[in-house]
Order: C-alpha cells, then structure tokens, then sequence
C-alpha cells in the first residue's frame, strides 16, 4: 500500500506545488481544497499523513485538527499544520490541539518534503503495521469482570484492545504488540501495576508509552506512588467509566506531544531554530537568511513568547536578541538555561552592540555564542552551523554515552541478580544439608529409642520378676518365720515391683505412640468407645455405670491409636466414678462445622483446675496413691496421640464435679490448605 | 517313652527365673524330668544328642540368652529333621511386636510373655505345662527318621 498524503489547502498553487513536491519522493497524495473535501476523504481509507491548511473557506483548519484527535479511529494520524499565521500564539495553539509540526508560509517545499518523510518514517517506526486504523490499548488486570468491561468499553470507542491477566502476560504482550498506551490495575497478584510500570520504562523500547495506573483506593499517596512508578496518570476504578476513556485518550494525544517535543530525536532531520527579536523587519531577514539554509525558522518578538514557545516544542537552536522589550535578552537567556531540558540547546546571542563586556556579560549569562548584528548574515548562519554542528556531535557522543551505561547498568544487574541467585541458591543448599543432617539424627535417635526401649522391656521386668516372686514364695510357703510385720513388708516389696512394671508399660506405650507411623482412615468414634466400654465392665461386673455414647462420631485417624485414647480417657472415667452412687460416663462431640471437638465426660471425683497444667505431664497425678491409683502416664499418651493426629487436647473440671475431656484430632479447616 | 518320662528342656540364663519356672512346675504336678540349659549353644548340643524317642516334649526357650540367643536356638532346630516337629514355646519378658512375627516366622509353637505379678507367672506356667504335657498330642516318632 502506497502512503498516501492528503493535502488540504485552500491555494491551487499549493495544491500543486505538494502535490509534485510529495511525488518526486515517491509518496501518492490526494488533494483538497476545503474541510468538507478533507473530511469526506478522511471518511473512507486513512491517509498515511495530512498537511492541512489553517484558514480555509469553509472553516478552521485547527478545529479539524482538533475533531481528528478526539476519535480515535484517526488520533494517531500525524499532521502538519500549514499556516501563514506565524504568529507565537497561533503556532501554540496549534500544537496544543495535537499537531504534529507547525509550518509557517512561506515554506520551503524541500524542508516540508522532508519533514513528511520524518514523520512517515518515525510513525512506521512504531511499529504500525497494520493499516493506520485504530490506536491500541493493552488492558492488564487480574478481575475478569473489571478486565472484560474497560475492554469492551475502549472497543466501543474505537480502540483495538489488547488484554492480559497478570502482570506478566502484560509485559510480554506490551513488548510483542507495542500498544499505543497501556491502563494496568494497581494490584495484582503477581506483579502489581506500579512494578509493569517500571518495567515498561526500563525498556528502551517501550520506555515512552503512556501508561495509566487504575487504583482502588483514594488520595493523594496514590497520586504520589503512580506518579513515582512512572505512571503517565491514573484513574480510580470507582470512576465514571467515560472518566477512565477520557484520561485514556488524554494519554494518548500528550504522548504525540511528548514525542514532537523530542523531535530532534533524528540526528539528521531539518533543524529547527527560534529566532527572537522585537524587530520584525529583522526577524524576517534573518529567517529567510536561514530559510534558505534549509532550516525551519520559528519567529518570536518577545522573550516572553519565546519561552511561552519553548514550552510546547523543542529546538534545535536558539538566536537570541540582547535588547528585547519586557524579559531583557540576558534574563531570557538565564531563564533557558536554567531548564533542564533546554541548557544543551545552543543559544547564540545577537546584539548591535560591539563592546567586549557586552559579550563577556552574554557567555556569563550562559550563551554558548555571541555575534554581533549587521547586514550581512554570513557570520550568523556560520555561527549556527557551528553550533548545530558541535551540539550535533555532542548529542552522537551522549547517545553512544548512554548506551553503553545503560549497557553497563543492565550487565551490572544482570550479574548482581545473578550473584543474589547464587547466594540463594548456595543457602538453600545448606539449609538442605542440614536438614538432611537433622534427618539423619532424628532416625539415628529413633533407632536408639527403640534399642532402648526393647532393652527397658526384656531386662527392666525380669528383675522385677524376681522380687515379686521370691516375696509371694515366702509369703506362700514360708508363712512359719514370718511375723506379721514381716508379712507386711513382703507385701509392700511385692506391690512396689508390681507398681514399678506397671509404670514400664506406660512408659513403653508411651514411647511407642511416638515412634509408630500413623494411619490415618475412617474410624468411627461411638464403636471403638463401645468396644472400650464393654471391656471396662467384663473387668468389673460389679459396677452400675450411665454409660451414653452419642452415635455416628467419625473422624479420620489412626484407629489403634485412638483406641488406646479412648482406653485412658474412659478408663479414668471409670476409676474416677468409682465411689459415686450413680455413675455416669458420656461420650460425644461438640455441636458445630468444621473439625470436630469430642469429648469424654464424667461426674466423678474431678480434680483442681489450678493443677491443670501439669494434667498431661508424664508422672503427674492430680490424687494421692491412696485415693486413686494410677501411674500418671496415661494423659501424656493421650495427649501425645492427639497431638500426633494434629489436635488439641485440653480439659474442664472442679473438685467433685466431675470432668470432661475435650479433644481434635486434626488441625482445623481454616489450616488445611497449608498442610 | 511314654509322655510322662519324657523331658522338659528349659533354656534360661537367669537363675531367678529359673528358680520360678521350676517351682511352678512342680506346683502345677508335673513330674517330668527337666533338663536346664544356661545357654544357646548348651540347648542345641543336648538335643542334638539326644534320641528321636527322648526327644523332649516341650521346649521353654527363653529369647535373652548368652553366645547364640533363642532365635538361631530356634533356627537351628527347625533346620535338623531330627528336631523340626519338636514343640517349642518362646517364654519371655519381651513382648515387642518384632519378636512375635520373627518368632512365628521361624516356626515357634507357642509365644507366651512372662508374667512380671508371681501369681500370673505361676498360673501362666502351669497352663502352658497342662497344654503341652498332657492335653496336646505331640507327633509321632518312628525310630528312624528321614528329612
């Protein structure tokens, strides 16, 4: 497809002299002589570029400007306006309603054919393929909801939009499509929107894309952190949603400003220099002088005007008149050189006065130049020349300057994420040796445990054998010797080894709760507990005992495990009700969702809750041998077991109220994601 | 031989336990003659010399012993034809599961955990004694065996 250039002016001459200027460089151009013609061309296939006129019959050029960059469907369209109002203002004004380049008549048709062909190229360079349709937009926002909305929304106005999920997938479609702008939602669960926002402007080739950063939240912090990351502007969600289309389409014509204001960015194109002198017969002289150097002239009476300019376009140098009416010419000067972005300009000074503290006074005040003005304009173009010539160089040398410092930047970073990697990597591998050195101990222990606990079975008891024996044998058989006390103390001797082999079982059961793997299946609670219970009662018939057991108490656990639980819990509440008239045991769970909390209840002899804490500790009894025996390892096993399962076991009681136990045997629901 | 002159073997090392388990034997009215082998290797060489007819009728082996423990005492008989029907009862403090299965996997008859209370030792040791003197029938032995 031929480029084609639609050129709107109301002159035939002009009509006529672009029209075989554009076609000499091998561009198509269509030609119009009103706005109405202009628009009806606009209508069907866009041109690739429009020169258009400012004063037309049948209206403003600039208000068409003004129409073309308000629907998207032709704001990325560049343009040159062509005008014979050179005044400060008009050009202003112009450039403010989105104009590419503002020319002034006379023009020179060599400049113009050149800086068409500067602005085709830079707009090819940015990646628009496709046939000048419409600008795009990525959308990256993890709500479906809020993500499919804003889409169709910007589709409805005429944008082609890109979507993306994370923050990611943004990135990647950003740098694969080049969208025109892109509108990120500030929080995300991979990367939020200010982080896209940096990486956008760390790449050199999306660095100038306007971003939009959506927030939920309100206030001026957010302002501040948007604006810190690099966000062109943002918008809340909770806006107007024509709010968040206007702000996008406000991007989008201020990042055509912010890239005529860089025009320079071409090292080779046609220069543009702001002459500035009060005097309009020299003003004009000296542009043409220059003119016909091939350079653009932007002519301002004022410095005032000057700055006023300055302020909406860049360029390339600046001649600069010493006596001006209002801001004085040093004053201008100073105010130039003290913004950032103009100090590099050249600025060349020009005055009538031959005095050397005159031009002393200029350099101080920051001109890179100073000429004397006369008639003849040799000096001042050779001077011009000059300075674009060095600025030229010195812009060559910052540019390969920042390259290789960005060059050295991103290997630097590379290498320091490089290293930090390493660094993890080397930790995660200790940290894995000593784990794997803890493992190792650990089973190193258990296998002692075990040899250890085998041994306290076989040889612990045989002595205690011995003791209870030989005591019962002299009991039995040798009553004769005997007197009563000595009876007596056989019988304690014989009752301590007994005690002691007892207190070897709890201890074995104990250790042994701790070693074995769990197996975790369904187990119904109520059965097992039945089970108990009627062991309990075949060892002691004699007893009347309420036993109620709700029904249906499922859990998955290890059901041997929770067996010898429900053998300790049910089997104090057996002993603990003994001296009661009426007995009464209960096992249930409490009411609710979620994890269960079952329970063991009795009205028996209860114990001091002050003491609870030692309740599970092994060895601790909560009543004197002689009331209640016991070995006081029973709970720590419970308790154990519980824990094992990833429970909680606690208990409730008073002094001859009775007591429950309360027990889980998983962790609950809330955490099971994290196990 | 009939089954009352047959011999008991018992393999235990601690004196105090044998002392008991002697005691309870008399008590519970067996008049066998019982033969006490202190160790792993004492057991095996006296049944390796023993007739096929004078065989005892059961073996109380305890697991704890010195130089060759009731396990290879175990292995060991069950691995000779002469002695792989014998009776044997494991009689011991252990009652680790791991000995149980390894027991029962080398063919024990019997595994009967020693009682610590003296009463529950006696009782234990007179049943086993009833058992397997006098209610179980042991196999038959001819005179000449083969494998």
């Amino acid at each position: 497809m031929a480029e084609r250039i639609l050129v709107v002016d109301d002159s035939l001459t002009v009509r006529m002299d672009l029209g075989e200027a554009f076609d000499a460089a091998g561009h198509a151009t269509e030609l119009c002589a009103s706005l109405a013609e202009a628009r009806h061309a606009l209508a069907g296939r866009l041109p690739a570029l429009v020169v258009l006129d400012v004063v037309l019959p049948d209206g403003d050029g600039v208000e068409l400007l003004g129409a073309l960059r308000a629907d998207p469907r032709t704001a990325a369209v560049p343009v040159i306006l062509l005008s014979s109002e050179s005044e400060v203002h008009d050009r202003i004004r112009g450039l403010e309603r989105g104009a590419d380049a503002y020319i002034a008549k006379p023009y020179d048709a060599a400049y113009l054919t050149s800086r068409v062909t500067e602005l085709l190229r830079k707009e090819r360079d940015r990646g628009h393929d496709r046939a000048m349709d419409r600008a795009s937009v990525l959308v990256i926002d993890d709500s479906p909801t809020y993500r499919n909305a804003l889409c169709a929304m910007l589709s409805d106005a005429g944008y082609a939009v890109l979507s993306a999920a994370s923050g990611e997938e943004g990135l990647r479609r950003a740098v694969d499509e080049r969208p025109d702008a892109v509108v990120v939602d500030g929080v995300m669960p991979d990367l939020d929107g200010p982080d896209v926002i940096r990486r956008i402007r760390l790449d050199p080739g999306l660095a100038s894309t306007p971003c939009l950063l959506l927030t939920a939240s309100e206030g001026a912090v957010v302002e501040v952190e948007a604006l810190d990351a690099g966000a062109d502007a943002y918008a809340r969600k909770t806006d107007e949603p024509s709010i968040v289309l206007a702000r996008v389409a406000a991007l989008m014509r201020s990042s055509r400003e912010s890239m005529r204001r860089g025009s320079s960015a071409s090292l080779l194109g046609p220069k543009r220099i702001l002459a500035v002198d009060d005097s309009p017969t020299f003003l004009d002289a000296l542009a043409t002088a220059l003119g016909d150097d091939g350079y653009e002239v932007v002519k301002a009476r004022s410095g005032e005007e000057a700055l006023a300019l300055l302020a909406h376009q860049s360029v390339d140098c600046i001649l600069l008149d010493r006596v001006l009416p209002g801001l004085s010419g040093l004053a201008t000067c100073q105010r130039m050189k003290d913004v950032a972005e103009l100090r590099r300009v050249p600025l060349v000074m020009l005055t009538s006065l031959e005095e050397p503290e005159a031009m002393i006074e200029s350099i101080n005040a920051g001109a890179d130049d100073h000429v004397v003005k006369s008639g003849d304009f040799g000096i001042v173009r050779a001077r011009v020349r000059a300075q674009l010539r060095r600025k030229q160089f010195e812009d060559e040398h910052f540019r390969v300057r920042d390259a290789l410092t960005r060059k050295e930047a991103e290997a630097a970073a590379a290498r320091a994420a490089a290293e930090a990697r390493q660094v993890l990597l080397d930790e995660l591998a200790q940290k894995n040796a000593a784990l794997a050195r803890h493992s190792a101990e650990l089973e190193r222990l258990n296998a002692e445990l075990e040899t250890f606990a085998y041994s306290v079975s076989h040889d612990l008891r045989q002595p205690l054998r011995g003791m209870d024996g030989f005591s019962k044998v002299l009991l039995e058989r040798h009553q004769d010797g005997l007197d009563a006390q000595a009876r007596h103390y056989l019988g304690r001797i014989s009752a301590g080894a007994q005690r002691m082999s007892q207190l070897i079982d709890g201890l074995l059961a104990l250790s042994r709760v701790s070693r074995q793997p769990l197996a975790r299946r369904p187990v119904k609670l109520d059965e097992l507990a039945r089970k108990v219970v009627a062991r309990l009662m075949d060892g002691d018939p004699a007893r009347a005992v309420d036993v109620v057991i709700a029904p249906d108490l499922r859990a998955q656990a290890d059901p041997a495990l929770v067996e010898s639980v429900l053998e300790n819990l049910l089997g104090n509440a057996w002993k603990f009700t003994a001296r009661r008239a009426r007995a009464s045991i209960e096992v249930g769970a409490e009411p609710g969702s979620g994890t269960p909390t079952f329970f063991v209840r009795d009205n028996g002899a209860g114990f001091d809750m002050a003491y609870a804490k030692k309740l599970f500790g092994p060895f601790q009894r909560m009543h004197a041998a002689a009331d209640f025996e016991g070995t006081g390892i029973g709970l720590a096993t419970v308790q154990r077991v519980v824990h094992r399962h990833g429970g909680r076991i606690w208990a409730d009681s008073a002094p001859d109220r009775g007591a429950t136990f309360y027990f889980t045997l998983d962790v609950p629901e809330a955490e099971h994601g994290a196990r | 031989m009939a089954r009352a002159d047959r011999p008991i073997l018992l393999v235990e090392d601690n004196p105090d336990d044998e002392e008991l388990t002697l005691m309870s034997l008399r008590d519970a009215g067996i008049k066998n003659p019982i033969h006490v082998a202190r160790d792993g290797v004492d057991a095996l060489a006296w049944l390796e010399a023993r007739e096929p007819a004078a065989l005892p009728a059961v073996v109380l082996l305890d697991l704890g012993l010195p130089r060759l423990d009731g396990f290879e005492v175990l292995a060991r008989l069950r691995a000779r034809a002469e002695t792989r029907e014998v009776a044997v009862v494991v009689l011991t403090s252990s009652d680790v599961a791991a000995d149980i299965a390894r027991s029962y996997r080398l063919g024990v008859n019997s595994y009967v955990r020693k009682p610590v209370e003296f009463g529950e030792f006696a009782e234990a040791v007179r049943r086993l004694g009833l058992y397997w003197l006098v209610l179980n029938e042991p196999p038959q032995t001819t005179e000449v065996s083969h494998g």
